[in-house]
């Protein structure tokens, strides 16, 4: 949804950011965080379809549920909440198990 | 293949202890995580702890597990982004994502330290995005300073809603309300307090009905339960919120001990399935310990102790060494932690392994609230809760929780000089100082905050009391500032008051205009002047301000003496701008006839 930029007790770690594609769109994402991250950050929550087409976003964001399930440089049912976003990344949503991008 | 001496799944303050106490004795350790960095559900806490000082209490989360990684040695092996997906009779698998690659351990002794996963709850729509765990929410505001909503329904009012309400508070989004499906808080009380001073309205015996929206959260339906927990028809609210935070339990990671032969018991006291293990944190597989939540929902401090007692038998059966004196006094320490009332389900839970004791603590609360008019600080902690940085930190020794640390902690005003140490290191933010008729007519109190903004010294606030309810208003008159970032604030309030309030609000200032034309605020101003850019001539280029169309003629005495106010230099000093030609719009039409008239 958004950054916080002032906080009364943290400090921001890293003000480096990285370039990464969502569904063909160039985004921006702070060095060291997850793809999850990086997309709500970017105000992107829906991650993909269940297979009888419900949207899904992430729900536990420490790797144990599987909601975050999407598409990363190709390879399908990446768990986007534990996966550090890459330069160049290209992360797409994914539809169902199959793997197959909407 | 890759051998060691103790595998420790799991780098969270279980895992982490465990490896410190075995490496510190010699055992080749290798910790494995799945997470990006070590610390469990530390990394993502931002209070201060409860406990006593050798749990690191009273310092935040996020620092203990600087902490305990510091302890590492150089016989300890680290992976991260690392999962365990197996373990099989000779061998353990690992998943390493970085590379892509699987790899295979084999260990003498493994303790799995895995934790636990949030409790999902069922309710109409909650697949959408939007429902999250609370645990997620804090993992992205905490660690990642995501905010992944802007105002949140929290379901669940144990510890874990109690304090991920406050921390977002503290990251800027709103708290709709929290709601309780049973008739009282299960957190502790001095959590409840603390979100309380700040009017988020929390429901008992209420749920969660539904989610609205279509492709994200847009609302939530929340309902009233009978005595059985069966909704009531008709006592339906809606709540416009963009998030809901589930915080209604967590539950123990058991899948890895399950596959290693060890015996999982159903124990609700403890979460759910748990392992079934001894006093050592041995299970019923000889080489095979766990520790932490794993082992039974709790806390970190418990966590910790496990953990170090798991660690520390595994390196005695290594090396043989005699570590029982090391190991009976953690016990000890357990037992201790384990004696107050908000451990008597744990100890239910455990009793069906191994039999519990309790050691007495007293539960005598503090009876007069000090001489009126003395600089003192009052505690309003009633609850006997494992804690006692108060004690502790206290340098005249004032105040005493007692031997046994779930006490109610009691003060002696005589010892206490009024330096307001105690306010600053409490964990549960519930001391305050008051003073009456500091001056004639008022009252002074210091309240301990941890929010933005912070005030100036001088500016009026809005004083609450213990509800969040306006009650008059204050002046700041002082704030000191600790390292440890909890500030206190030192309101002056009218005669009387100083009973009453314990929190304070600061006004809004959105709509305070200084530049209409090119809409520019009060906020944005003082926000720019704190950002560093302190004079007329910056601020303007920043801003726009002065650049509208009035020429600057509304705004720039405002401006000069905003800023004035905020750097302490007269407005002489600081008017350095140029003043520019046309003093009122002129259209380029007009300014080229003219041109052309002259030629
Ligand atoms: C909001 C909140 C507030 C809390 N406040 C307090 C407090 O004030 N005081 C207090 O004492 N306690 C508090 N706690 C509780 C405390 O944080 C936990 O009890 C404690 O973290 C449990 O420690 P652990 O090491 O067992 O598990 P965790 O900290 O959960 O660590 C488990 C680790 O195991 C890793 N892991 C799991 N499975 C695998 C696998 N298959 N392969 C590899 N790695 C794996 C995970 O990535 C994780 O890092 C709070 C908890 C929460 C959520
Ligand atoms: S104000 Fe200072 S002296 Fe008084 S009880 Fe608190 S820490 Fe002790
Ligand atoms: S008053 Fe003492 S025991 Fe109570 S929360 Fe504060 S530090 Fe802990
Ligand atoms: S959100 Fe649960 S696995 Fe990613």
């Amino acid at each position: 949804m958004s950054r916080i930029f002032e906080h009364p007790i943290l400090m921001r770690r890293s003000a480096r950011t990285v370039r990464f594609y969502f569904e063909g769109k160039e985004l921006e994402a702070v060095e060291g965080e997850t793809v999850a991250a990086a997309l709500i950050a970017n105000g992107i929550d829906v991650f993909g379809e269940t297979e009888r087409g419900k949207p899904r976003g992430f729900f536990c964001a420490i790797g144990k549920c599987s909601s975050c399930l999407m598409i990363v440089d190709g390879e399908p049912n990446v768990r986007v909440c534990i996966t550090p976003v890459k330069e160049g990344m290209k992360v797409q949503r994914q539809f169902g198990r199959s793997g197959v991008p909407w | 293949m890759v051998k060691t001496q103790l595998l420790v799944v799991g780098g969270g303050p279980a895992g982490l202890c465990g490896a410190i106490e075995a490496s510190r004795r010699g055992v080749e350790t290798l910790i494995v995580d799945e997470g990006v960095e070590l610390g469990g559900q530390l990394v993502k806490q931002t209070h201060k702890f409860f406990g006593h000082e050798g749990f690191y209490a009273s310092v935040r989360g996020f620092e203990i597990a600087k902490r305990l990684k510091d302890q590492l040695n150089e016989h300890v092996k680290i992976m991260l982004q690392t999962t365990v997906t197996g373990i099989y009779e000779d061998v353990v698998v690992l998943y390493d994502r970085q590379n892509d690659v699987p790899l295979e351990v084999q260990a003498d002794y493994i303790l799995l330290a895995t934790g636990a996963s949030e409790r999902f709850i069922q309710f109409e729509n909650n697949h959408l995005p939007g429902v999250y765990g609370a645990g997620a929410v804090q993992t992205l505001m905490n660690q990642f300073m995501v905010l992944p909503g802007r105002r949140f329904l929290m379901v669940g009012s144990g510890n874990i809603g109690l304090i991920v309400s406050y921390q977002l508070l503290q990251a800027g989004a709103e708290v709709a309300a929290i709601v309780e499906i049973a008739d009282r808080i299960g957190g502790y009380d001095v959590h409840l307090r603390k979100i309380k001073r700040f009017g988020i309205p929390v429901l008992l015996r209420h749920t969660i009905k539904k989610a609205l929206g279509q492709e994200k959260v847009s609302g939530a339906i929340v309902v009233q339960v009978d005595e059985n927990f069966q909704p009531i028809e008709g006592t339906e609210k809606e709540f416009a919120v963009d998030a809901i935070c589930i915080a209604t339990g967590l539950v123990p990671s058991v899948e890895l001990a399950a596959m290693a032969n060890v015996k999982i018991e159903y124990v609700p006291e403890l979460g759910g399935f748990v392992p079934y293990r001894d006093q050592n944190m041995r299970t019923n597989v000889e080489n095979i310990f766990i520790a932490g939540d794993l082992a039974g929902i709790e806390e970190a401090t418990t966590a910790m102790i496990e953990g170090r007692i798991a660690g520390l038998t595994i390196a005695q059966s290594i090396t043989k060494a005699n570590l029982s004196r090391e190991i009976e006094s953690l016990q000890r320490e357990l037992i201790e932690f384990r004696s107050g009332p908000f451990s008597e389900k744990v100890r239910r839970g455990l009793a069906k392994f191994f039999p519990q004791r309790v050691v007495e603590y007293s539960r005598e609360p503090q009876v007069d609230s000090g001489p009126v008019g003395k600089l003192r600080p009052i505690i309003e902690c009633y609850e006997n809760i494992p804690c006692n940085p108060c004690q502790t930190s206290c340098p005249t020794g004032a105040i005493v929780v007692g031997g046994n640390i779930n006490s109610l902690p009691k003060i002696d005003y005589e010892k206490c000089t009024g330096c307001g140490i105690c306010v600053s290191k409490c964990p549960g933010l519930a001391i305050f100082m008051v003073q009456e008729n500091v001056e004639p007519g008022f009252d002074l109190v210091i309240v301990p905050y941890e929010m933005l903004p912070v005030p100036e010294e001088g500016e009026r606030v809005i004083a609450l009391d213990r509800d969040g309810k306006q009650v008059c208003e204050a002046q700041v008159i002082r704030i000191v500032r600790f390292p440890h970032k909890t500030n206190l604030v030192h309101l002056k309030v009218p005669a009387g008051y100083a009973t009453r309030v314990r929190n304070f609000r600061v006004k809004k200032q959105e709509n305070v205009f200084v530049c209409k034309c090119e809409e520019v605020t009060l906020e944005d101003i003082e926000k720019a002047i704190d950002l560093g850019f302190t004079d007329y001539e910056e601020l303007r280029r920043y801003l726009r301000i002065g650049m509208g169309m009035c020429g600057g003629r509304t705004c720039r005495s405002l401006v000069l003496s905003i800023l004035s106010r905020k750097l302490g230099k007269s407005p002489e000093e600081l008017l350095k701008g140029h003043f520019r030609p046309p003093v009122m719009p002129t259209k380029f039409e007009s300014i080229l006839r003219g041109e052309s008239n002259e030629d």
